[in-house]
């Protein structure tokens, strides 16, 4: 039987470099490494002028695309260590705004299994969750929707619980607050929220998300389906016809899909694909967004059959 | 075996218990502490006004005598007002002891860029206009783009500082102590100066600015007028000025005001914008010399900004000095010259550092901010407040600067609209910008007009700092070109014509009577 984790659901959401991960519920084994590459292509035309649903021909659409180092290490049998670095490439379709690329932020998590109960057919399983993401680069912040991300450096706390049935259907929901440090722009003012600031420092309210989903998991294949939600606990609205603002108040729900399948040959290799569409939203994009990538897993110990999580 | 794991889970659980206890509000306002003046600029009775025919054009009533019953009541009334101050009133007379003059700057740069937003395009791809008398609709009155933005800044400035004058002259005419000076029971609350209170300068910066402002920015009437009381509050709170010091310096400001508005109601800016006939025969001041006419690069097209901004009455240039500093033609889309221009303004789009990023970017002062010249205005009231200026030399400073950045903003517009020649994206649109282009045709560049202008008041304001100011203007300027939105030209020409636009008030200056 295959081991493997599904907790890379990455999205560069619509202009929030929003990575959303660690919802899940599996573990990878004691001494197993999973990693890979997961292309993200996420594409805009229209997007929320606060409340107000609009297009702009003078950006177009936006494409946003990404590759992404993921790396996933079973330090235990409940315990997993988890990294992620993406480098991320902005485009708009029309006008003149200058796109924009590079390294962003490298995020990496601990999930611990904090419950597992076991009953006849089926089992029940808690996590927590503590990751911590910081830029790697000097990028701009201030140049949305063409930035690369959001340049603050974050701690998000999640919580995650998980109830599966042993033929493999599950359900699953998981819930996370953010911490987000202030991010430091290259103009000595701005004005957010109905006030000039006469600083270069922009505070970023944290944010809390939260997901939804349902699936099946077996034999070396899942299919998921999820919803999942991100409000900003606090920021202004764009203006009409204002450009967007780092600490605009980002909301965004989602819907979404994805699959991976363990292919019998060469052993170890997963692919997965994902797709989401974004239903409601302010401040944001109304991203469609696909992802496709490829895991391969390294087992270091001898004894590979470690019970599933 | 099993504490290993908990490691990097405590670690993790607790930095996120520290991360929030770290103080995330930043402190947004510049810091003005309450300070003393190094003088009170007794003299400033006598400095050249800009409107006023004289400083004491406007008559100002002999005030009651301070042993007379109606001002022992007046300061009754005070001593009563501050045995019971809340912490909110304290707190405005802390606001307002940074300076009143300082204060207002600040105001009204937040109003502009509140302001700063053109009208979002209809379904059909055309524009709504602002207008004035539906202010609070969609789009909202006004759009206070540069000019309009160095043209307010300009006039609230001017009226300040003529007003401050002409209470100036009142003051030492009259010569009526600040009520602290007068009972010893009255706190002072604000720093203490020997200035005559007769009429409140608190009261008069109030009175121009608000009634100004409230010309300029109709839909921000409530908090204009909300910010003008509680400068007078204050001052009356802080034992600085009676009853009557304030009524007799908010009727002096109100009345300078009104010879400023009645000014700009007839300098020519209604007719800035013109009609659709008036802007396509535009493009004939580019065809009729062989050159290819600007098209707008907004998206849908847009009407350009303020084409007639050029006919504007300027504050220290006549009509005639506007033309005389017109720069010479620039070189042909189709010259070779022009190509080797472009090639450039391309590099530099292709080689869009973070470097250069963060130059374009700290410059950019596009839709939503300040404006160029709000920057500057930021810029000089960091060297107002190190200073110490009393308030008529601080309203002089600004004014300088703000008329020749008035100034500056006429002429560059007469620049581009007489040549309408293209922006770089127009002539090769594989130029992707850094920035926002703005609607507006690109010889010369506007930034550059402005940041030389400043620059050149400021150094004959501060000439310790020259250097300082010249470093600026050049490296706003090429912010321009970096960001791949103006050609070397541009900016280079424009940096020489805001010098030269400047020297006008510089001129001005050193024969005001200030020195």
């Amino acid at each position: 039987m295959k081991r493997f984790i599904y907790s890379f659901i990455i999205s560069i959401a619509s202009i929030n470099a929003y990575s959303q991960t660690l919802t899940d519920g599996l573990l990878m084994p004691k001494k197993d490494l999973c990693v890979g590459f997961l292309y993200t292509h996420d594409q805009w035309e229209n997007y929320w002028e606060g409340g107000l649903k609009r297009d702009n021909q003078n950006i177009g659409t936006i494409t946003t695309q990404s590759m992404t180092f993921v790396a996933n290490y079973g330090l235990s049998n409940k315990l997993n260590i988890i990294a992620m670095l993406p480098y991320v490439k902005t485009q708009s379709s029309s006008g003149t705004l200058a796109g924009m690329k590079d390294v962003q932020d490298l995020s990496v998590a601990a999930k611990y299994r904090i419950l597992a109960k076991d009953f006849a057919a089926s089992g029940f399983r808690a996590f927590a969750i503590g990751s911590f993401s910081t830029p790697l680069t000097n990028y701009t912040p201030d140049f949305l929707p063409l930035s690369i991300g959001l340049a603050s450096t974050n701690l998000s706390g999640r919580l995650t619980a998980n109830y599966h049935l042993n033929q493999g259907w599950y359900v699953n929901t998981s819930g996370a607050y953010t911490w987000r440090s202030n991010v430091k722009i290259d103009r000595p003012s701005y004005f957010s929220d109905g006030q000039l600031y006469f600083s270069d420092q922009v505070k970023m309210y944290d944010t809390f998300d939260f997901v939804i989903n349902t699936g099946y998991y077996k034999n070396g294949l899942q299919a998921d389906l999820y919803y999942s939600q991100q409000n900003t606990l606090g920021g202004g609205d764009i203006r009409r016809q204002d450009m967007p603002f780092v600490s605009n108040r980002m909301n965004f729900s989602k819907v979404g899909a994805l699959l991976m399948y363990y292919l019998p040959k060469p052993k170890n290799l997963a692919v997965r694909a994902s797709f989401s569409y974004t239903i409601a939203g302010r401040n944001v994009g109304q991203s469609t967004t696909v992802m496709g990538g490829l895991l391969y897993t390294l087992h270091f110990s001898k004894t590979n059959n470690v019970p599933n999580p | 075996m099993r504490t290993k794991f908990y490691i990097p889970i405590l670690v993790t659980f607790l930095a996120l218990i520290l991360l929030p206890i770290r103080c995330k509000d930043i402190d947004f306002t510049e810091k003005l502490t309450p300070q003393t003046p190094l003088s009170i600029d007794a003299n400033a009775g006598t400095w050249k006004p800009i409107v006023l025919t004289s400083n004491n054009q406007i008559s100002v009533a002999v005030p009651t005598d301070v042993t007379s019953d109606t001002y022992k009541a007046e300061l009754a009334s005070i001593k009563d007002l501050q045995s019971k101050l809340t912490s909110a009133q304290r707190k405005a007379i802390e606001y307002w002891s940074g300076g009143g003059i300082l204060r207002w700057n600040q105001i009204f740069r937040e109003l502009v860029a509140r302001y700063n937003l053109p009208p979002a395009p209809n379904a059909d791809g055309s524009y709504p206009a602002p207008d004035a008398e539906n202010p609070f609709s969609d789009p909202q009155f006004p759009f206070s783009n540069p000019p309009y933005a160095a043209r307010a800044y300009s006039y609230v400035s001017a009226a300040q500082y003529d007003a401050l004058k002409a209470a100036w002259f009142y003051k030492y005419q009259y010569n009526r102590s600040a009520p602290y000076k007068v009972d010893n029971t009255i706190q002072a609350l604000m720093p203490q100066t020997d200035l005559p209170a007769y009429p409140s300068e608190e009261a008069v910066m109030s009175g121009a600015a608000s009634d100004m402002l409230k010309a300029l920015f109709p839909a921000a009437l409530e908090e204009i007028t909300r910010k003008a009381g509680e400068q007078r509050n204050a001052a009356l709170w802080a034992g600085k000025a009676t009853a009557s010091d304030i009524a007799a310096g908010l009727a002096l400001g109100k009345a300078v005001a009104a010879l400023f508005i009645a000014r700009a109601g007839n300098d020519g800016m209604k007719n800035a914008i013109g009609n659709k006939a008036q802007w396509d025969a535009l493009k004939l001041n580019a065809t009729s010399r062989g050159d290819v006419a600007w098209i707008s690069l907004d998206l849908p097209s847009r009407p350009p900004m303020l084409p007639f901004f050029s006919n504007v009455k300027a504050w220290m240039m006549t009509p005639k000095n506007i033309v005389d500093v017109r720069p010479a033609a620039p070189p042909l889309a189709t010259s070779s010259e022009m190509a080797n221009e472009a090639a450039e303004v391309k590099y530099y789009s292709d080689n869009l550092t973070r470097e250069r990023i963060a130059i374009v970017h700290k410059w950019a002062d596009g839709v939503g901010t300040y404006t160029p010249p709000g920057h500057w205005n930021d810029i000089a009231a960091e060297y107002i407040r190190d200073a110490r200026y009393s308030e008529v030399r601080a309203a002089r400073a600004f004014a300088l600067l703000n008329v020749a950045l008035h100034d500056a903003a006429v002429a560059c517009w007469d620049t581009k609209y007489f040549y309408f020649n293209l922006r770089p994206t127009q002539l090769d649109p594989s130029i992707k910008t850094g920035t926002g282009i703005p609607n507006f045709p690109s010889y010369v560049s506007g930034h550059s007009s402005f940041s030389a202008s400043a620059a050149n008041v400021l150094s004959y304001l501060f000439p310790g700092s020259a250097a300082e100011f010249s470093a600026m203007a050049e490296e706003a300027a090429m912010s321009r070109l970096y960001g791949a939105i103006h050609f070397r030209k541009d900016c280079m020409v424009g940096l020489d014509l805001g010098k030269r636009v400047g020297d006008y008030t510089v001129t001005f200056a050193t024969s005001d009577g200030a020195n």
